[in-house]
């Protein structure tokens, strides 16, 4: 006779396979395997992506049009970038809200400095380059102070992202106020610089190209470096991989100045193509830098992340985003029908993770 | 249910079919115009939309719309959409007028006329038309009227500036032209206090209760939206100090824009000015706008509204020309 403990266990496979079964107990059928496949892929996202995109393309066929697909394309890279320097964050179990308001603070600055009216560095050729430097500069300054903050001084990243958030936010209206006669945004940027948004070589915008290095520079640093098997480490379990000497204090901080370098770099693409310095730049975004990583398969509790997942999330978002716009919906309806489909991404995404554990 | 394959791609051909006909239909109603706001945060913007939606119907024009909740480059990615889209005209609210110049060279490139509604952009070469209200000069009318009051009523003036999101340059035009008046009356008027309310009702909220406790004699406000006429209800009742023209301790207080809220507080007596924008004139000129350049004509670049400012003495006289007004009388049938 089968053990009691032997046919429980077989029972509640049973009972769980039986969720994907039309077959109680027995083998599942086709449609079911198929079902089962796609809900455990790692593609899942992509998969919901081109469902949605097929599914809007009765409605607005513009959605696959050649000039609607490379805008998309387009669009996408900065807020990508932005999101793998979250997610960089979210490996190690933390939080960075202030990655907009850096973006904020970078752009002004940037933008002073090479700005043609009064600009610190108006006129000369190396302004550009200086500027660039100057928001690089500060996105990782902030990214340190916020990982000091968090490791060093033992706050929470949510309080100390979200303070800093604020300071640098409301710093960049100052900052604009003080170098402009508006008040609002500072222009008159040089064209060098504005060539980073939509300019390129040999066919190849430059922000993809920037992009791209970024995408392998962070894929290699997670996958073939020390480093990357660290964050980890730390994401998973900080107090067993501190006494394995894994240094999590630097890694806690490197990552949180990872995440500052990558939202200047956001900045930088963002603010060639607004053509201006503002102090708003990214204000609305925090959520689709989060959700995008987090749709892409980034573990809020730390230790799981990839780029493709990121890039997925990042797609999902842009294409929910840009079909909305095509439909020319009202806001209530833009609100509603965004809400709803990420929420519909985050609860498939929850009910697959809840299946792959019960195995 | 059973359903074979063939039974399955004969429904969804019926089903894309059918889903195309509205867009066909559509089409033949006439131009299609792409109404691109940024927030909708106060009446104005509401009232405008409204009408904005009610007089292309009017001209038989189907409008599509778009909200950017104030991210520029969302705003500027959303016109490219339009441009798909194949509309006729697009009606702009940007929220940055320096960031808003790369959708002007979008529109240009698909040759579509882009009016920008009530928010210029920074000067810049590209072809479009804009209609704006003359935001220091109707604040200057309205603040001018106030001041005039104080003169008759006497006395001196402590005064609080609520200033709105000052990355809108409408918000810094109407600061200016509040101090042009209140810099040229200091003998009469001294500025307490100016606060950044970033059109948030939680910071008017903060900021004005802050200003209130510090300085508790103040007796003359100037509000730059009537989207704030409620919080400032509040936090001037809680503070003992919501009193009626006449009345003792009444707070000399200034609006703009001229929505309902307005309309309401001056024939209350609550509210002693306020500065209008023409919404309805406004639309008009945007309207006439976009007919003349269909018909190969050419449009001023600027169209002004030159707005006025109303007054308890002038409200019967003037309240016909105001937007808010109109959307009292139909809520209050």
């Amino acid at each position: 006779m089968i053990p009691e403990a032997g046919e429980r266990k077989v029972s509640k496979m049973a009972e769980t396979g039986g969720v994907l079964s039309s077959a109680p107990g027995g083998a599942p059928s086709r449609p079911m395997r198929a079902l089962r496949l796609l809900l455990f892929s790692d593609y899942l996202v992509l998969v919901l992506t081109l469902v949605y995109v097929a599914a809007l393309w009765l409605f607005v066929p513009e959605i696959l049009s050649p000039t609607n697909l490379q805008d998309v394309f387009l669009q996408i890279l900065p807020l990508f970038i932005a999101a793998l320097g979250l997610m960089m964050v979210l490996m190690v179990a933390q939080i960075d809200l202030s990655a907009t308001s850096i973006m904020a603070m970078g752009c002004v600055v940037g933008a002073s400095i090479m700005t043609g009216e009064g600009g610190y560095l108006a006129g000369q050729p190396w302004a550009p380059a200086v500027a660039i430097l100057a928001i690089v500069a500060i996105g990782i300054l902030i990214g340190v102070i916020n990982g000091v903050c968090t490791i060093v001084f033992d706050m929470p990243s949510f309080l100390v992202t979200l303070t800093t958030m604020m300071f640098f936010s409301g710093a960049a209206i100052w900052y604009t106020a003080a170098h402009t006669s508006s008040g609002s945004s500072i222009g008159s940027l040089p064209p060098a610089f504005l060539d980073i948004g939509y300019g390129g070589v040999a066919g190849i915008p430059y922000a993809a190209i920037i992009t791209v290095v970024l995408a392998i520079v962070v894929h290699l640093l997670l996958t073939r470096t020390v480093f990357g098997r660290w964050v980890r480490a730390v994401g998973l379990n900080p107090k067993a991989a501190a006494i394995s000497g894994v240094p999590v204090r630097a890694v806690v901080i490197g990552c949180f100045a990872l995440s500052g370098l990558f939202a200047a770099f956001a900045a930088i693409i963002y603010t060639a193509r607004l053509e201006a310095g503002t102090p708003i730049l990214g204000q609305r975004i925090l959520l689709d830098v989060i959700g995008a990583a987090v749709i892409g398969g980034v573990s809020l509790f730390g230790g799981k992340g990839t780029v493709i997942g990121v890039l997925l999330g990042v797609l999902f978002l842009s294409a929910v985003d840009n079909g909305l716009q095509l439909l020319g919906l009202s806001l209530s309806s833009v609100y509603a029908i965004k809400g709803g489909v990420i929420l519909l991404a985050a609860v498939t995404d929850a009910i697959r993770h809840t299946l792959m554990a019960r195995g | 249910m059973q359903i074979n394959r063939r039974q399955f791609s004969a429904t969804l051909a019926a089903t894309a079919a059918s889903a195309t006909t509205p867009r066909l239909a559509r089409a033949e109603g006439g131009k299609t115009i792409a109404l691109m706001f940024d927030a909708f945060d106060s009446d104005f913007w509401i009232t405008g939309n409204s009408i904005l939606k009610s007089k292309a119907k009017e001209n038989g024009w189907t409008t599509l719309e778009t909200i950017s909740n104030r991210d520029q480059n969302k705003q500027n990615d959303q016109v490219k959409a339009m441009v798909e889209r194949k509309v006729d005209g697009i009606v702009f609210i940007p929220t940055d007028n320096n960031a808003a110049i790369p959708a002007i060279r979008t529109a240009n490139a698909a040759n579509i006329p882009i009016i920008f509604f009530n928010r210029p952009p920074a000067p810049n070469d590209n072809k479009y038309v804009a209609i704006q209200a003359d935001n220091r000069k109707i604040m200057q009318m309205t603040v001018s009227t106030l001041v005039d009051i104080a003169k008759k009523q006497g006395g001196k003036y402590k005064a609080v500036l609520l200033m709105g999101d000052l990355g809108d340059n409408n918000a810094v035009q109407r600061r200016d032209g509040a101090l042009d008046i209140l810099d040229a009356n200091k003998d009469l008027v001294e500025v307490a206090s100016r606060v950044a309310t970033e059109w948030n009702a939680d910071k008017t909220f903060a900021g004005l209760t802050n200003a209130i406790q510090a300085n508790p004699d103040v007796n003359l406000l100037i509000s730059p939206s009537d989207s704030e006429d409620k919080i400032i209800e509040q936090v001037l009742k809680t503070a003992g100090k919501w009193h009626k023209t006449g009345e003792d301790g009444h707070v000399l207080f200034a609006g703009f824009d001229g929505d309902q809220n307005g309309y309401r507080l001056l024939s209350e007596k609550y509210m002693d000015v306020n500065g209008v924008q023409n919404l309805f004139y406004e639309v008009d000129l945007a309207y006439g706008a976009f007919k003349d350049i269909w018909a190969g004509k050419s449009v001023e670049k600027m169209l002004i509204d030159p707005g006025f400012a109303i007054s308890q003495a002038t409200l019967d006289a003037k309240r016909d020309d105001m937007w808010g007004y109109h959307v009292w009388k139909e809520k209050n049938k």
